[in-house]
């Protein structure tokens, strides 16, 4: 189809303008001028500042100098720790990688860039701070909490149960590699890694069951100053499928000390419990979990006792 | 008129050839760079077996029974696959474009990696080395017409270095880029998009474009199902162009009448749907049904957007308004900030423009000539009134990012499900950089001559200089790459803004999986089957290299494997550091510190 011809393009003859709005004009095609030569400076910059291979063997080759068991290497931004993980992974084993939290880690290694800096080295005094390159090494040091009792170390020795109204208690026993309850195959307590909020974690997965409580009995618990919960849905699909909010109370020595709601947006949820009251007594904790809408909630939990 | 040798159609079709030229000298110079995602192996797929249906037809016709390829049984041997998810232009065009340009290796060891029986080899024009090229040729010619109409629809409006400058903004958006390339429907769609709008606005005043519109229209809507929601941007414009008639300023109240281009749209549109899909043709009210309730009601895949993995409708009132704000923030945060700036001083030009008065200086008249406008025609509904530019553009523009932006819609595409908002607002830019120009030149008023001719293009080039940059740097993880806003590669992360999606970006490190010692027992995570048979195809992968399957039970049956770090696969790393024995990756993909791709091996015992 053919067109009329559009009018020629000639060079923009000078536009008569009011002199403000002269100005305004000029201002604005010098900021995006401006504009113009810092985005194209940075887009050619930017890929040399990024760390290097070479940046990340010095860090860890300083981590590995004074690396004590114990200590916590963390990457920050935390998008970097697959990074952190190639060159230092070995020394960041499962357990410590999908950790409960910090909190027990008395020297936290951060490998920094861009200026970021990670939750886990927010407390405590640096002790180190080194430039390797685009990385900024620090040691963070502080005084680690003292875990006296750590339920999924320990789960083997729990007791677990359902309770339905109007019956008997079931108990669940040990099978295999779980404690597997009669009747209703995804009723069971299982140690396992599991996926919260998108983060992998070690938790103990123990799925509500339909008018009914489940009950994980741990005896004999040496109690500090507070008892650390945390509490979860994993994974990702389940929180899809599901929308039904889990319920779990904790009950020290038979008391009710919490009360713990988990929906699909609250995520790894710690629960601190003073236990200050009952420090150095040994004693039965219970979790008693339910959920009005159980179905496809794979709820999780983990506990430390601390000093 | 004429200046120097050149008249300025010429020039302009000149102009025009030479920004499609370049945009698939481009694009082909780097798409070998580019992996095959999860829906593109699965076109590649279907356009092959398409193609498998007009090699039947022709041995049928041969045969003397040609009905047989338009029995139940012969059309959905071929068209069923890929649908209902998806309509066939695109796909038919890939696999003829394979089928013609391939250099045939089909006998050899890959022949039975294809979809449809290798009958022999195949006598071709042996343009592309790699298969992948050939299906993907015809998306590339796409994105050429695209940059070539955006020049001709800015050249309506402003000096042809401006368009120019337009044209070339359209292209260079590292995500647009991406999809460039690739043998998709999410840039031949924006074709299509910008296509129809530029038929619709040259119908305003031209009943053979009202006719033309629907059967574009037609060819969009066997693109992609973007295609649905055109004409309802569209209507926003025609009524606010004809608000006069409704507001009774014209003279008297009245309804506007109905447009010969939506007409067309409404008739012709679904025929031409109609015909260019065959699997509809044996049911065509049921199937269509089939198809619509296919994308009404589609699943919402995950999709990391500000530190949130979304992959539901949102019902929480407190995160509703978080959810709606993404396509603006994600078309805040990708495009070129250059870009976004110019296209903020044009709608600036567009919302101070008076009704009536053209644009700018080189513009067509917005008021026709002559002392007695002419009578409404519903042939030319834009021809007794202003058309309004700056709405058109502001729903051609606004139009796919509200609908993207309501809490029910899915997001997991990104930019991609709003990308026909792209070219519009490089139309946008090229009029802002345009009035800017006359600024500066008004501004310089002892530039000498020379120096004077120089300075549009000059000005142009240095708008579309960091936009240029940028997607050059982006490629090939376009996907992952955010703007100067947010800071790049590593900034998008750290704003938890999503990386990549459905396994493109395993290209790279093919390589390094033919060398490991364990490849049979390979895991590829997010890399679709289809993708995997195209890369050996092309000798891109060995064919000895295996495929656990899907899954982490894969995991379990797998020695070495791979994650694509995306916010939801985080328990397959989990699964990883069960099976494996260890956290400690052998090799981690990146683009500028920003891990994509991780690499485990089974820890030897």
């Amino acid at each position: 189809v053919n067109e009329p011809e559009l009018p020629e393009a000639t060079a923009p003859a000078p536009a008569p303008a009011a002199p403000p709005a002269a100005r305004i004009g000029l201002a604005v095609a010098a900021a995006i001028g401006v504009l113009a030569i810092v985005e194209t400076t940075a887009a050619l910059v930017a890929p040399s500042r990024a760390p290097k291979d070479a940046d990340w063997e010095a860090a860890a080759r300083e981590i590995r100098a004074a690396f004590a068991p114990g200590d916590l290497i963390v990457a920050a931004p935390a998008w970097a720790d697959p990074i952190m993980r190639l060159h230092l992974g070995d020394l960041v084993p499962l357990l410590v990688a999908a950790r409960l939290d910090d909190a027990r880690f008395g020297r936290v290694w951060e490998i920094g860039q861009r200026g970021a800096h990670a939750p886990e080295a927010a407390r405590g005094t640096v002790a180190l701070e080194k430039r390797f390159g685009a990385l900024t090494l620090r040691r963070v040091e502080r005084p680690p909490a003292i875990v006296l009792y750590d339920f999924l170390e320990r789960w083997t020795e729990a007791r677990v149960s359902r309770r339905s109204l109007g019956r008997p208690d079931v108990v669940c026993p040990w099978s295999g590699d779980r404690f597997q309850c009669p009747d209703v195959s995804f009723n069971f307590v299982h140690l396992q890694t599991v996926e919260v909020d998108t983060t992998v974690r070690r938790a103990l997965l123990a799925q509500p069951v339909a008018s009914s409580v489940v009950v994980i009995d741990y005896p004999a618990v040496p109690l500090g100053r507070e008892l650390v919960v945390a509490t979860g849905l994993h994974d990702v699909w389940q929180r899809k499928a599901g929308h039904g909010v889990v319920d779990m109370r904790v009950a020290i020595a038979d008391a009710y000390a919490s009360a713990i709601e988990a929906t699909n947006d609250t995520g790894w949820q710690l629960t601190h419990i003073d236990t200050s009251a009952s420090a150095g007594r040994v004693v039965d904790v219970r979790f008693e979990i339910t959920s009005p809408e159980p179905f496809q909630r794979h709820f999780v939990l983990a506990a430390e006792a601390r000093r | 008129m004429r200046r120097g040798p050149l008249t300025t159609l010429a020039r302009d079709r000149l102009v025009m050839g030479v920004l499609a030229l370049a945009t698939v000298t481009w694009l082909l110079a780097v798409e070998g760079g580019q992996g095959f995602g999860r829906d593109e192996g699965q076109y590649f797929r279907a356009g092959e077996r398409y193609w498998g249906w007009f090699e039947e037809l022709a041995h049928n016709i041969a045969a003397g029974r040609p009905g047989q390829s338009f029995t139940p049984a012969g059309l959905d041997r071929y068209w069923s696959d890929n649908a209902p998810d998806h309509p066939v232009v695109a796909k038919v065009l890939y696999g003829l474009s394979w089928r013609a340009f391939h250099r045939c290796t089909c006998t050899g060891p890959a022949r039975f990696l294809h979809p449809i029986p290798v009958r022999g080899r195949h006598i071709t024009l042996p343009l592309f080395k790699r298969d992948s090229t050939a299906f993907r040729f015809p998306a590339i010619l796409f994105a050429a017409l695209l940059v070539s109409l955006v020049y001709r629809f800015c050249r309506r409006f402003v000096a042809w270095p401006a368009a120019a400058a337009g044209a070339a903004l359209a292209l260079a958006q590292p995500h647009y880029f991406f999809h460039a390339q690739i043998a998709c429907f999410d840039a031949p769609i924006a074709t299509m998009a910008f296509a129809v709008g530029y038929a619709y606005w040259k119908s305003l005043r031209s009943p053979r474009w009202g006719v033309l519109s629907g059967v574009v229209f037609g060819i969009a809507l066997g693109t992609k199902h973007n295609a649905w929601l055109m004409p309802i941007f569209l209507l926003g414009h025609y009524l606010w162009m004809r608000r006069g008639d409704v507001l009774g300023t014209n003279g008297r109240r009245r309804v506007p009448r109905l447009p010969l281009a939506f007409a067309s749209m409404v008739v012709i549109g679904p025929l031409v749907f109609f015909l260019l899909w065959p699997w509809l043709w044996q049911a065509p009210i049921l199937r269509a049904k089939t198809y619509v309730n296919r994308h009404l009601q589609h699943e919402h895949y995950n999709f990391e957007y500000l530190g949130r993995n979304w992959n539901a409708p949102v019902t929480d009132s407190r995160l509703k308004p978080l959810r709606m704000t993404a396509p603006f923030v994600e078309t805040l945060f990708t495009v070129p900030v250059t870009t976004l700036a110019l296209a903020l001083v044009g709608g600036v030009v567009l919302a101070r423009r008076r009704r009536g008065e053209p644009v700018g200086p080189e513009a067509e008249p917005e008021v026709p000539a002559g002392a007695q406008p002419p009578r409404p025609d519903w042939r030319r509904p834009g021809a007794d009134v202003d058309r309004a530019p700056g709405a058109f553009l502001a729903v051609q523009i606004f139009g796919p990012l509200c609908v993207i932006a309501m809490p029910a819609t899915p997001i997991f595409g990104g930019v991609k499900h709003f990308m026909p908002a792209m070219p519009y607002i490089a139309v946008a830019a090229a009029l802002g950089l345009d009035r800017l120009m006359r600024v500066v030149r008004a501004g310089l008023p002892a530039l000498r001559e020379r120096a004077a001719r120089a300075l549009p293009v000059a000005l142009a080039t240095l708008a579309c200089l960091p936009s240029v940059v940028e997607t050059r740097r982006s490629h090939p993880d376009g996907l992952s790459h955010y703007n100067l806003l947010a800071g790049g590669f590593a900034g998008g992360a750290s704003l938890g803004m999503n990386r990549q999606f459905w396994g493109y970006s395993v290209l790279p490190m093919l390589p390094w999986v033919n060398q490991q010692p364990d490849k049979r027992a390979m895991y590829w995570h997010d890399v679709i089957s289809d993708a995997l048979f195209m890369y050996k195809r092309e000798g891109r992968l060995g064919m000895d290299v295996g495929d656990t399957g899907y899954g982490p039970p894969a995991i379990g049956r797998s020695s070495v494997g791979i994650l694509f770090y995306e916010k939801h696969w985080a328990s397959y790393e989990g699964t990883f550091w069960d099976e494996y024995g260890t956290t400690r990756p052998v090799l981690v993909r990146e683009r500028e510190g920003v891990p994509l791709i991780t690499a485990y091996q089974r820890a030897k015992p």
